[in-house]
């Protein structure tokens, strides 16, 4: 692993990993003698506030790992990592979609499992439907969309979430040309707010083109 | 442009200059080139020309000024201006080349003077805007250059100028990060960079942002198992044809079923039997149902349970709270069925409330058990359906309790659904009440249960994520 710009350095230290490991166990159990994969090894970094960091990495390196490690979803098996008090989500798009129930449905449910609460999603569900394009279709059953129609739901709902620190999984690609163009200027103004973001990705330039400092698994 | 570039434009412009000698523009391009790669004589030579041949136009001076500039002879670039504004005063262009001399000579104030001249003569024009921004990077005064870059992408958004060279000053403030954005800004426009920056001013949290907590509080957590039980009711419901009415219908089909079988057909147990018997199924199978359902739900939630940070308790209560709306129904069927059986209500049915809560803790505590324990070893959703064939054989829903000989009859209450449903009957057949202390003591054992339960997922919730991927 080795880290790069570490003159960036911004905000004091709000999440820190210190040697985490992680893996996962593939096969065996109570009769046979367990054999493990090696997710992640020895990975150390801290993150600031405000900074925005790239993870680093090809196919199967360990990266959404990494993610769900910093997320508070799993936790290492040996290191550890510290969380200053701050909170930290995955940019969760369709978390929780049901296919069968209509739009406005789902946005109220997306939106409650990433942590809104009722009220919260309700208030904005007017700014989703309009957002997302959707019209009409927000009363008719997901499973009438489109994919490119339900990528555009599922981020209009994800959009307003604003973590102390923010885990995206590869910067998206929704929807076609100019939802995709809307989506990503929405993103990027997250990306470059005061928002402390963790953006994993596998291409360099893209790192280059957002991150104040990059991390290679 | 690379050297061997500029070599060949001064070809191309070579030949441009034979087709069309007569255009201005092929004179001072050329020299141009030169002056670029550095051949001073070659590209003055074609100045010199160019005057004789264009004496009416200001661009072979001005051309000439900039090659005193770069050859170092500021005094003669000088005069070059001051000739230029006497003889095209009101030039643009003119303009602009006397504020670059002036600053080439160093001196910034004079080169503000003609540069003010020119912008507020052409308003309209980018050039003097820009040249009005440069002046303060060359005076390295970077937050002032980052001021007049504002100006200009505000009256020229389309200008890349306004961003790249503004990033150029943020990196020599030292601010990287406003210099990214100013690139970044090129692409998703102004109006984009301009609503980053309201949001660093603004607070935390805007009409616009939710920030979510690290960990939902007990009311948001009910209020999700609910709305998430409520909509999978409405999402089962919406796939069959005949929607919320399969609710009514099944509970129906099955007691039609048990009273065609048991109560004409094979006229067993005797009169009553019947009442007896679906008083103590209708509550067992709402208790088989759920177990089912719930048993195999946090492996079933492993894809949401990666995506958002949930607690693994959600999945077996959503399923409870599921069975439990559609059992209401089927509750109302039964006492309708009672009714019209010849067991009217009576004031013993009141009681029906605490032993349904007392069964629902039941179910709750065994629910999240097996949901609990099957994540670690799959193998127990083959026992389940025997485990529930066992209970429904040992809970006395076939028999009635004087069948049992009374050294068993301890035992056989020990298992607090046989408890459970013998209350049932106290109430609805018996017209009675129930034995509070037999009722109280599975309470107890329950909530003994839950709390173990609450404990060990609490203890448990980092665990799951990982155990039901592997």
């Amino acid at each position: 692993m080795k880290s790069s710009d570490l003159n960036g350095m911004c905000g004091d230290v709000i999440i820190s990993l210190q040697n985490v490991g992680v893996r996962y166990k593939r096969r065996g159990g109570f009769l046979r003698k367990p054999e493990y994969f090696q997710a992640l090894e020895g990975v150390s970094f801290d993150i600031h506030r405000g900074e925005t960091l790239g993870i680093l990495g090809r196919n199967g390196a360990g990266k959404s790992t990494l993610l769900r490690v910093v997320a508070g979803i799993i936790q290492p098996d040996s290191g550890e990592i510290v969380n200053h008090g701050v909170t930290v989500s995955l940019l969760a798009l369709q978390a929780g979609f049901d296919a069968e129930l209509p739009g406005t449905d789902n946005a109220i449910l997306s939106g409650m499992l990433m942590g809104y609460t009722r009220k919260q999603v309700e208030a904005r569900l007017d700014d989703i439907a309009e957002f997302s394009e959707l019209g009409d279709f927000m009363y008719e059953p997901v499973k009438t969309y489109s994919s490119g129609m339900k990528s555009r739901l599922g981020f209009s709902v994800a959009m307003y979430m604003t973590p102390d620190v923010l885990l995206l999984d590869e910067v998206l690609s929704v929807g076609d040309k100019d939802f995709k163009k809307k989506a990503e200027t929405e993103m990027m103004k997250k990306v470059h707010s005061n928002q402390t973001v963790l953006l994993v990705t596998h291409s360099e330039q893209q790192a280059k083109r957002l991150c104040e400092r990059s991390i290679s698994l | 442009m690379r050297q061997a570039e500029w070599d060949k434009a001064c070809e191309r412009w070579a030949i441009m200059r034979q087709v069309y000698f007569d255009e201005v523009a092929v004179w001072v391009q050329a020299a141009i080139a030169h002056r670029k790669l550095g051949q001073f004589d070659l590209a003055n030579g074609l100045l010199d020309s160019a005057r004789e041949r264009f004496p009416d136009l200001p661009d072979p001076l001005i051309e000439l000024a900039m090659l005193q500039c770069e050859r170092g002879c500021l005094a003669e670039a000088e005069a070059l201006a001051a000739e230029l504004r006497k003889r095209f005063p009101g030039n643009l262009a003119v303009m602009l080349n006397s504020a670059r001399v002036s600053a080439r000579r160093g001196n910034l104030s004079e080169a503000l003077v003609f540069n003010r001249q020119a912008r507020e003569t052409f308003e309209e024009s980018s050039e003097p805007w820009l040249q009005y921004a440069e002046l303060a990077m060359q005076a390295k005064d970077w937050s002032l250059a980052l001021e007049r870059w504002q100006e200009v992408r505000q009256r020229f958004p389309k200008h890349a100028e306004g961003f790249t060279r503004a990033a150029v000053a943020a990196d020599a403030l030292g601010d990287g990060s406003q210099a990214r954005r100013l690139r970044l800004a090129q692409e998703y426009g102004n109006a984009w960079l301009e609503s980053v920056q309201d949001t660093d001013l603004g607070e935390n949290e805007t009409a616009h942002t939710i920030n979510p907590p690290q960990r939902r509080n007990w009311r948001t957590f009910a209020d999700l198992v609910w709305t998430k039980a409520r909509l999978n009711l409405k999402s089962e419901a919406s796939k069959n044809h005949l929607r919320y009415l399969w609710w009514i219908l099944d509970p129906v089909l099955y007691m039609t079923v048990f009273y065609v079988v048991f109560g004409i057909l094979m006229e067993r147990g005797g009169p009553g039997f019947i009442a007896y018997l679906l008083t103590g199924l209708v509550p067992f199978q709402w208790f088989a149902k759920t177990v089912q359902h719930t048993s195999n739900s946090i492996v079933g939630g492993k894809g949401l349970m990666h995506k958002v940070r949930i607690s693994p308790l959600f999945f077996p209560l959503v399923g409870i709270v599921q069975n439990t709306g559609k059992q209401l129904l089927v509750f109302g069927m039964l006492g309708i069925f009672l009714a019209l059986y010849g067991l009217p209500p009576t004031i013993h049915w009141l009681a029906f409330i605490p032993i349904v809560l007392v069964q629902l803790m039941l179910m709750t505590a065994v629910s999240c058990t097996l949901a609990m324990l099957v994540p670690f070893a799959r193998d127990l959703t083959n026992l389940i359906p025997t485990g529930i064939q066992f209970l429904l054989f040992t809970s006395g829903i076939f028999y009635t309790i004087d069948r049992i000989p009374e050294e068993w009859r301890s035992l056989f209450f020990t298992n607090p659904m046989a408890n459970i449903l013998y209350q049932y009957r106290q109430v609805f057949v018996e017209n009675q009440w129930p034995d509070w202390s037999g009722l109280g003591w599975v309470a107890l054992g329950c909530v003994v249960g839950l709390s173990m339960v609450i404990f060990l997922y609490r203890r448990l919730e980092p665990i799951f994520p990982r155990v039901v991927i592997e």
